[in-house]
């Protein structure tokens, strides 16, 4: 007993440091930080936008592209004809087979809803496009 | 022979904790360096849905569009002409930061347009248009 204490007392306290409260802080630092980390997978959609001004591109600027253009109502016209978001798909199916190194222009009206605008860019990459300028109009 | 008395006393009574602190420091350090500072947005918008919308690893600066116009940032809401001064800060402080712009389902396509030049004047290139995993074609 007594030299239990005496060791307690002088021995343990002269030469070693206390590791535990500082074993708690750093716990509870690891686990604030593995509660904080956070795992946010962002989802997103790659589009190009036109380099250099902001100039509404006409529809025929470049030759190889597709041009997609959204009304304000959300009206979706594929090669100056329109037709239905569900028929966005076979369409630049057809017009990516006809010329394989195409990509897609995307004219929108700056009225028209940013989701037929993501749900078009989606049928275009199911389509087969990944190569997609996405620019506005009036 | 005092001292070696106290050290068996010791050996006795604790564990030793040095390898355990390695330990748990060594996880400390890699979760500070793998955490991702995300850069929030700070409003709920509604994703439209995409099929093929696929994974940022690295997409760290969101940006809302609300379905009324309003631009969100960095938990704030800023106005157009803010940010590209916001992203010029943010693209200093960690240059490897992508955008992506979280518009609603409802917003309107030009002022998303706008973002996304503001965006790239503030020298991001990397621009990604956000949306919902979906499960409607």
């Amino acid at each position: 007993m007594r030299l239990r204490r005496h060791s307690a007392e002088h021995g343990e306290g002269s030469h070693c440091i206390d590791l535990a409260p500082m074993l708690d802080f750093v716990l509870n630092l690891l686990i604030f930080f593995i509660i904080t980390a956070v795992f946010v997978k962002e989802l997103g959609l790659m589009v190009n936008r036109p380099q250099g001004v902001q100039e509404p591109v006409k529809s025929e600027g470049d030759a190889g592209s597709i041009p997609i253009q959204i009304t304000a109502n959300g009206e979706i016209y594929v090669d100056n004809r329109v037709v239905d978001l569900r028929a966005v798909r076979p369409n630049i199916e057809r017009l990516f087979a006809v010329n394989p190194k195409s990509g897609v222009l995307i004219i929108t009206d700056k009225n028209a809803e940013t989701g037929v605008l993501t749900q078009v860019v989606d049928e275009v990459h199911l389509g087969g496009i990944y190569n997609i300028t996405f620019t506005t109009s009036n | 022979m005092k001292a070696r008395h106290t050290a068996t006393e010791t050996e006795d009574h604790g564990i030793d904790l040095a390898p355990m602190l390695d330990f748990v420091l060594n996880l400390l350090i890699f979760f500070i360096i793998t955490t991702s500072f995300v850069k929030e947005a700070g409003v709920v918008v509604t994703r439209a849905e995409a099929e093929t919308a696929e994974s940022r690893e690295s997409g760290n600066i969101l940006i809302a569009v609300r379905d009324n116009g309003e631009i969100w940032m960095d938990r704030r809401q800023v106005d157009l002409r803010e940010v590209r001064a916001v992203i010029e800060r943010m693209h200093v402080e960690r240059p490897e930061d992508t955008v992506v712009i979280v518009a609603d389902k409802s917003s309107r396509a030009g002022v998303v347009a706008q973002v996304m030049d503001e965006v790239r004047a503030g020298g991001i290139k990397d621009v990604a248009l956000g949306a919902a995993p979906g499960a409607g074609g």
